[in-house]
């Protein structure tokens, strides 16, 4: 009797945020497949009445030129985010755990980036890295080196871009690993201080595999994020030049919005390989997750 | 174990008291289902989001309003935006009564049977000229009326010429363009500035050069577009001009022209305004074609467009409302507002008589070309798009200017078939 | 000693993290002649004022209604997270572990899809270029992940004390309130930190669903100054700084309670 109270009020609690997710996020995710799974012209985009093409717009991206130079864009991108992101906030994360003065107020400014709209911090980016009145640039020629075209080189866009958007994931790093660190009682630190391990031994053997399940969750919603990223990529080189900088997200917005014609078809199939990324990404962490339980 | 309790009550409250105020604010700003009688509300949506109810242009728009018998209701938007917003409103029935956008996408919406024709809407179109109503047409029909047109010059910065030893009466090919140049660079200043941005923009500043060069938007490939496209890599190349045209828009561009280091700026009409807070005397010459004569140019500009409603009586009133907004005097308060040059005769005459020094303009785009004319319409996206990414691969060294427009043929073929 | 040092490395590290934010605010104070200056001025010389008085007299309005929609965001996000962390930490019905996936799944989709989609659910319903409905917008960005938060964190609350409460007679929704909300103080802060910012800085919901409404956030006041041929660049940055002030104030209040075990319950004993 008990146990089927129990049960009706854990799915009343859940009740709102499953009749949201219903509302709100079944529609759009609906729609975009209906927007990849036929043919869309302006006209019956408007007019509403486009015929079914199946997988049609599937294939068409496949063959697209510019689905390969994407795909590796899109992978080198996520992965040097993430990692440069992860491991600076973790590093950042032991520092300020020291609890010196000023830590609480400097990790308070540390996540200032992430006040800023996008098209400001990406713009200020923009500026920094113009090759001929960039701050950057001006700088390495203080020390000698020569200007590099950090936006309009194809050797270059992508880092670029990368270092931007590592700058602005390290926020999210910073705070969600430091609470992690936080959760870690202080007396299994000095159990091992006393046992004679040295600052670094202690956090790679002690430190680090207690904040497994953090790093976990941190990565994969850092992720999740991270191939949604295209505000950055768009405004500081719109994908280019020629394609140097592209990504699925900036292509799927090329394709629906960032030309005078929209495609509204393949620009939903690449927004909708990103969620098929991310959900496989999903289905290994759950993997990952419950062979560490086991 | 109360105090938990009441903190939720209070959270409660501000909800509740956000969601009200909220929800009058939306009441009082909210459409109900629009009707055609006067005295009601009628929605425009424009690109000029630098304009607050305060502005002129606000102001107009409340007056147009009144003297039809009817409320305006106006919103700016992002002119990059606008046509999706356009497009999405379409679909869900709640397109605004008038719409200003940017000319080339006028044919967009158009083929996605967004917009009335005149027939239906009614307007007149007698006194616009030629060249600059054909953007908004297509298959033989008009979609829209032009607000204003602008257009592409060189502004020169008359100090930086003087003490390189330039005559600028002597540029007037492309070969004396050049020398100009160089002779600039020798003198320590940088030569020319102009926006090769992978987008429209850049499509939009490459057309007088490669129209210039005689090559025609149907062959992307031909000899004459190699030579327009060769005429900047080269410039690059000898750093006649920055690399950072690869990334500029027209503002970036027009910036570099006003720290006065270089002696060229490609840029328009809009620009008039910055030019004279610039702090240098500056002056202005029509792009040059290859071996003399003027380039054609594109037309920028928006058009005053009327889209399809559910109800169609409510075209007359909006007929009217458009009727103002192009009225003489109320054209020429605009385009002296947003710095462009009017689309009929007689206020380009007014014009020309309050400020002499648009005159050159005036000509310019009386010679300027519309970028969907040519009846290339719904084609012109997609031959434009090949193009600015051949412009970006030769500027940016990945392939020859020749290979680049080969490729972008290729593309634009396939894609206009 | 070694604190003052540490201390010392905190701030430089701090000045390289924020050297953007400096330049920012050395845009802010340019010339529009002298933007492009080549090499860049380090400190703006020749300083004017015109960004921050454009900025002062125009966007306040805007500040105010960003204010509104972030605190708005923040309780409907606690309001709806919240409760369904805690059925999943703690009463954990069949099928929970679809939900959390699913969850997961949902932030995934693009920011542009979710807003056209809500576009023809807002017309219907007749909520469209209204604050409740942008704050209901700008709450799908931060409820996923709230959920996720307050499930990590609640799972960590000892059962003891969640059995004693129910021996003492309470409901499951009088111990949620009671005992297991207040323990969870810091989760709360942490949600609301990152909702908050998520409603701030959020533009794409804004500008698809709010663009037509009297009362607009900032990051829509900023388009005043980009206009369809020109941008005030000083004056776009000046906004961007004044708007970060009582954002950052929020921050470093903030950031002292987003202390312990926010993901204590991911941390197996």
């Amino acid at each position: 009797m008990t146990a089927n109270r129990g049960r009706w009020a854990a799915w009343a609690f859940l009740a709102p945020v499953t009749g949201y997710l219903l509302a709100f996020y079944a529609w759009p995710l609906y729609r975009n497949l209906d927007l990849s799974l036929r043919e869309y012209t302006v006209r019956s985009f408007v007019q509403g009445d486009a015929p079914f093409a199946g997988l049609g717009n599937y294939t068409k991206i496949f063959g697209d030129p510019t689905f390969g130079p994407a795909l590796l864009h899109t992978v080198v991108f996520t992965g040097a985010s993430l990692l440069c992101q992860f491991a600076i906030g973790m590093a950042l994360a032991v520092f300020f755990a020291q609890h010196f003065r000023l830590s609480a107020t400097l990790r308070g400014l540390f996540l200032v980036p992430w006040l800023l709209p996008l098209i400001v911090s990406a713009s200020t980016w923009s500026w920094m890295l113009n090759s001929d009145s960039g701050i950057v640039n001006a700088a390495l020629g203080a020390v000698g080196v020569d200007p590099v075209n950090w936006l309009t080189s194809p050797q270059w866009s992508l880092t670029s871009v990368i270092i931007a958007n590592v700058w602005i994931g390290i926020p999210f790093n910073l705070v969600v690993l430091y609470s992690g660190l936080q959760a870690i009682p202080p007396e299994i630190n000095e159990a091992a201080a006393l046992d004679g391990a040295g600052g670094w031994q202690r956090f790679w053997r002690v430190t680090f595999p207690l904040l497994r399940p953090v790093s976990a969750i941190t990565l994969l919603l850092g992720l999740v994020y991270t191939l949604k990223v295209f505000d950055i990529i768009w405004i500081m080189t719109r994908g280019g030049p020629t394609d140097a900088s592209t990504t699925f997200a900036t292509w799927s917005y090329r394709l629906s919005f960032g030309n005078l014609l929209p495609a509204f078809g393949p620009g939903a199939a690449v927004g909708n390989l990103l969620i098929v990324m991310a959900f496989v990404s999903g289905l290994i962490y759950i993997r990952i997750q419950r062979r560490q339980a086991a | 174990m109360h105090t938990s309790g009441k903190r939720w009550r209070t959270a409660g409250a501000v909800l509740l008291t956000v969601a009200l105020t909220g929800g009058t604010g939306a009441c009082s700003s909210s459409d109900d289902a629009p009707s055609a009688e006067a005295g009601g509300a009628y929605t425009i949506w424009d690109p000029y989001p630098q304009f607050d109810g305060t502005s002129a242009w606000a102001t107009l728009l409340a007056k147009c309003g009144t003297d039809s018998g009817v409320t305006v209701e106006r919103t700016g938007y992002d002119t990059s935006d606008l046509t999706n917003k356009a497009l999405l409103a379409a679909q869900q029935g709640n397109s605004p009564d008038v719409l200003i956008v940017d000319n080339p996408v006028i044919s967009t919406l158009a083929e996605a049977g967004v917009l009335t024709t005149t027939e239906e809407n009614k307007l007149d179109t007698s006194a616009m000229a030629a060249n600059l109503l054909g953007a908004g047409q297509s298959g033989g029909k008009t979609y829209g009326v032009p607000i204003g047109a602008n257009t592409l010059a060189l502004y020169y910065n008359k100090k930086v010429l003087a003490d390189a030893g330039v005559d600028i009466a002597s540029v007037k090919d492309w070969p004396s363009l050049t020398a100009a140049l160089a002779k600039v660079k020798a003198a320590g200043k940088k030569g020319i500035t102009f926006s090769a941005i992978g987008t429209e923009e850049g499509s939009f500043q490459f057309l007088p050069w490669y129209w210039g060069s005689g090559a025609q938007l149907t062959a992307l490939d031909s000899p004459q577009a190699v030579s327009a496209l060769t005429l900047w890599t080269d410039w690059l190349k000898r750093g006649y001009a920055p690399n950072s045209v690869i990334n500029n828009t027209q503002t970036t561009s027009w910036q570099e022209f006003a720290t006065g280091d270089y002696a060229f700026a490609e840029n328009g009409t809009w620009q008039l305004g910055n030019a004279a807070k610039a702090g240098f005397d500056y002056g202005i010459i029509a792009v040059p074609g290859s071996s003399g004569g003027t380039a054609p140019a594109p037309t920028g500009g928006e058009f005053v467009s009327i889209p399809v409603q559910k109800s169609t009586a409510r075209y007359a009133t909006s007929a009217k409302l458009v009727s103002c907004l192009t009225s003489t005097d109320n054209l020429l308060a605009t385009d002296t507002t947003l710095s462009y040059i009017a689309p009929t005769a007689d206020v380009q005459a007014k014009q020309v008589a309050e400020n002499a020094a648009l005159k050159v303009w005036v000509d310019a785009v009386n010679a300027a070309k519309g970028r969907t004319g040519d009846n290339l319409g719904t084609k012109y996206p997609k031959i434009s798009e090949p193009l600015w990414t051949a412009v970006q691969a030769a500027l940016s060294g990945s392939k020859s200017p020749q290979e680049a427009l080969t490729a972008a043929q290729t593309t634009a073929a396939a894609a206009t078939k | 000693m070694i604190s003052r040092l540490k201390t010392a490395a905190g701030v430089v590290l701090t000045a390289i993290m924020l050297f953007p934010v400096y330049w920012m605010i050395n845009v802010s104070f340019t010339k529009d002649t002298d933007m492009r200056a080549s090499p860049p001025h380090l400190i703006p010389f020749d300083a004017t004022l015109e960004g921050y008085r454009a900025v002062l007299d125009q966007q306040l309005p805007y500040l105010g209604t960003s204010l509104i929609v972030g605190l708005g965001t923040v309780l409907l996000t606690v309001v709806l997270a919240a409760p369904a962390g805690y059925s999943l930490a703690k009463l954990r019905p069949r099928g929970g572990g679809g939900l959390s996936f699913v969850l997961l799944i949902a932030q995934m989709i693009p920011g542009i899809i979710m807003a056209m989609g809500f576009y023809a659910i807002y017309l219907n319903a007749g909520i469209l270029n209204s604050l409740p409905g942008l704050i209901l917008a700008d709450s799908t960005i931060a409820v996923p992940f709230a959920v996720l938060i307050f499930t990590a964190f609640m799972s960590g609350i000892p059962d003891e004390l969640l059995q004693a409460a129910r021996m003492d007679g309470a409901t499951t929704w009088r111990t949620f309130v009671s005992v297991a909300l207040p323990i969870s103080r810091n989760a709360v802060v942490t949600v609301s930190l990152f909702a908050f910012l998520w409603a701030w800085s959020d533009f794409v919901f804004a500008s698809t669903l709010d663009a037509g409404g009297d009362h607009q956030p900032i990051t829509l006041g900023i388009y005043h100054y980009i206009g369809n041929n020109n941008q005030q660049w000083n004056a776009i940055m000046a906004t961007a700084v004044i708007a970060s002030i009582p954002a950052t104030l929020l921050l470093i209040v903030a950031q002292r309670y987003v202390a312990a075990g926010v993901t204590a319950g991911a941390v197996k004993d």
